[in-house]
């Protein structure tokens, strides 16, 4: 196998482009006032959910409509808490915890379907979760919802500046992401993308096809109750109206403009949607023009890039781009060839950089699990 | 008892129109196998188109009908969208997502936020006991019945009927048979917008509609269509009828509050149900 030199070769750039992207997003907050640091901190959020629902869509190849709803039991399990006295780092510890404990009770249940039934099972899921939140008033606060929740902090140190959240949820979206690549490049990653092609050569393979999609499933749902924990504390109160059925759509929007089956679609998937809808509402927004304006706006820009994106770039921004990226390394070989005809020892290897270039290598190559690993 | 009766008579109509969207999604699952979530769209529009014809002074009957045809259409251009070109089935049902919102951003537009609703059909409300039963209550449940029976007949005793079938069942052979099987799923989907458009302008005097009334109706239309494992369109009509009961009757003796968490873990349960039929099938 040519592995090691075709491997890296493409991560060179990748490595740059990771690099300048962080170095960027940590800079920017110091230029940002204080409505573009909300919505900062609402693309980190938001890049946590969708990272999660990436697991399960651009992996598990299963498209869940109830993200919104974790990423709801998260912000409620997290205020909930800290607004009856107890610490808020605790309690934010326990957002996640409480969201995977829920996430593996339904998705033992839920997984069991697949394609449109699983959408639709978990569209009721967070419809119940809606309905449950407005029949417990006493805990919840119902459709008023709860405020008061304090603010983040250990000891004596709260973090209550607009810039703190910014790199708190930052240092999470980073975190998260992390653990995404790696999970990706592991054995259980493999087997997961393998399930998603090829369930029953997944399973004969000796991939554990139950237990690996629960606890996708489960991390999936970890990502959006941390994102929600942070939420609540950021903004001090929350309703129901903050988690609607649209909010689940757009997160599968997101995944699905950033590119299914990569890690960093979640962020760019989530940072364009979100810029763009802020853009929208304001130009929609003004004294002379009808209220509804800036959601008809969104909601016709959402169908319009949901749609189009699917036909034209059914593999996302990052996929579009990583495509361009490969074509660009492809061509200069190619170039680089022709120029200086290599010794009779390395002809066989340049034309592996030019040809070992599958559509989506990411999703479409399939490793087996090693055996006996 | 009055009580119960009441219910009842609220829950089949609300039935019919559950039975319409399930019908709606039946049609189309069959021959092209998406899942159509924009289903609860049609209604929305079709009400809506209807209550701005008759707000234009077109008189019952032919607002109505000419509302029906619209969905119609715009069944056919969702349909182009969705299913021209080879979308996996789950690009496919992202898609017809993707035409609901567009659909609530066009009826927001157009038609506003608030709840809109037009006058039924008229008359004197007939006496059941103590039950007063409104005149729309009745063309619903009739007009339902003829359509949802006819389209039966049609499936059943007509070449298109047998066309489409044919398509459902084996696509493969449908094509070599000469059937088009893109033009079919066309057909379906003109056919399901017409289902949808139906149920809005029958339900609309009785339940008022707004913009974003669709993924409810949808939901509901998807559970009641899941009864037949998304392919009978007479267990969809069963399906139809078993929700809008339980929906009435859960509100009436329990609470309102309460009406959608129960019917979506039913919903839950039969596609469980459903996933585990299959399953078992699959193993036979």
């Amino acid at each position: 196998m040519n592995g090691a030199p075709r491997r890296r070769q493409p991560d060179l750039p990748r490595a740059v482009a990771l690099v300048v992207v962080g170095a960027a997003t940590l800079a920017l907050p110091l230029v940002l006032n204080t409505p573009q640091l909300t919505i900062y901190v609402t693309v980190g959020l938001f890049t946590m959910a969708v990272a999660g629902l990436s697991l399960l869509m651009g992996f598990a190849g299963q498209v869940s409509l109830g993200q919104g709803a974790f990423y709801g039991i998260g912000a409620y399990t997290a205020a909930i808490m800290a607004v009856h006295g107890w610490p808020p780092l605790l309690a934010l510890v326990l957002a996640p915890v409480m969201t995977t404990a829920i996430a593996v009770v339904l998705g033992a249940v839920l997984l069991r379907l697949r394609g449109h039934a699983l959408a639709f099972g978990t569209l009721a899921v967070q419809l119940i979760f809606l309905s449950v939140l407005s029949q417990t008033p006493s805990l919840t606060g119902g459709d008023v919802g709860l405020s008061g929740i304090p603010a983040l902090g250990i000891g004596s140190f709260t973090l209550t500046s607009h810039l703190g959240y910014a790199y708190f949820v930052w240092l999470a979206a980073a975190a998260v992401l992390l653990v995404s690549r790696n999970i990706t490049r592991s054995r259980p990653g493999r087997g997961l993308r393998a399930m998603a092609t090829a369930p029953s050569a997944a399973a004969a393979t000796g991939v554990n096809v139950v237990s690996y999609r629960l606890r996708d499933f489960a991390l999936s749902a970890a990502y959006a109750g941390l994102a929600g924990g942070i939420y609540a504390f950021y903004l001090g109160y929350i309703s129901p109206d903050a988690f609607p059925i649209m909010l689940s759509i757009e997160f599968v929007i997101m995944v699905v403009v950033g590119g299914l089956g990569t890690v960093s679609g979640a962020f760019v998937g989530a940072a364009a949607i979100t810029v763009v809808t802020q853009v929208l509402s304001s130009l929609g927004t003004g004294p002379t023009l009808p209220a509804q304006l800036p959601a008809v706006l969104s909601d016709g820009v959402y169908a319009l890039i949901l749609i189009t994106v699917l036909r034209l770039l059914p593999d996302g921004i990052v996929g579009a781009c990583s495509r361009l990226a490969r074509g660009a390394v492809a061509a200069g070989a190619r170039v680089a060839r022709r120029r200086e005809p290599p010794p009779v020892g390395e002809a066989e290897a340049a034309p592996v950089v030019a040809s070992a270039e599958p559509a989506q290598p990411e999703i479409a190559g399939l490793v087996p699990p090693r055996r006996g690993a | 008892m009055s009580a119960l009766l009441q219910y009842l008579i609220t829950g089949v109509s609300r039935g019919f129109l559950f039975a319409l969207l399930a019908t709606g999604f039946v049609v189309i699952f069959r021959v092209t196998k998406v899942v159509n979530f924009a289903q609860g769209a049609f209604v929305v529009l079709g009400g809506f188109i209807a209550y701005s014809l008759l707000a234009a002074g077109v008189p019952h009957g032919v607002s109505e009908g000419l509302a029906v045809l619209a969905t119609a259409g715009i069944g056919l251009v969702f349909g182009a969208i969705t299913i021209l070109g080879n979308l996996t089935p789950v690009a496919a049902l992202i898609t017809t997502i993707g035409l609901a919102i567009a659909s609530e951003a066009i009826a927001m537009l157009v038609w506003g936020t608030t709840p809109l609703s037009f006058s039924g059909l008229g008359g004197t409300d007939l006496h059941l006991g103590h039950v007063l039963v409104q005149p729309q209550y009745l063309l619903l449940i009739g007009v339902s019945l003829v359509v949802l029976v006819g389209l039966w007949l049609v499936l059943e005793r007509t070449y298109v009927g047998k066309g489409l079938t044919a398509c459902a069942s084996n696509p493969y052979a449908a094509r070599l048979a000469g059937i088009n099987v893109k033009r079919m799923g066309l057909l379906a989907f003109g056919l399901g917008g017409a289902l949808g458009g139906l149920g809005g302008v029958l339900i609309m005097p009785l339940f008022p509609l707004t913009y974003d009334g669709d993924v409810n109706l949808a939901i509901l239309g998807f559970a009641a269509a899941i009864v037949g494992g998304l392919t009978s369109p007479g267990l969809a009509l069963v399906g139809g009828l078993v929700f809008g009961i339980a929906e009435q009757l859960v509100a009436g003796y329990w609470s309102q509050a309460n009406e959608t968490a129960v019917a979506l873990g039913l919903m839950i349960v039969l596609l469980l149900w459903n996933a585990y039929r299959q399953r078992a099938e699959q193993v036979a």
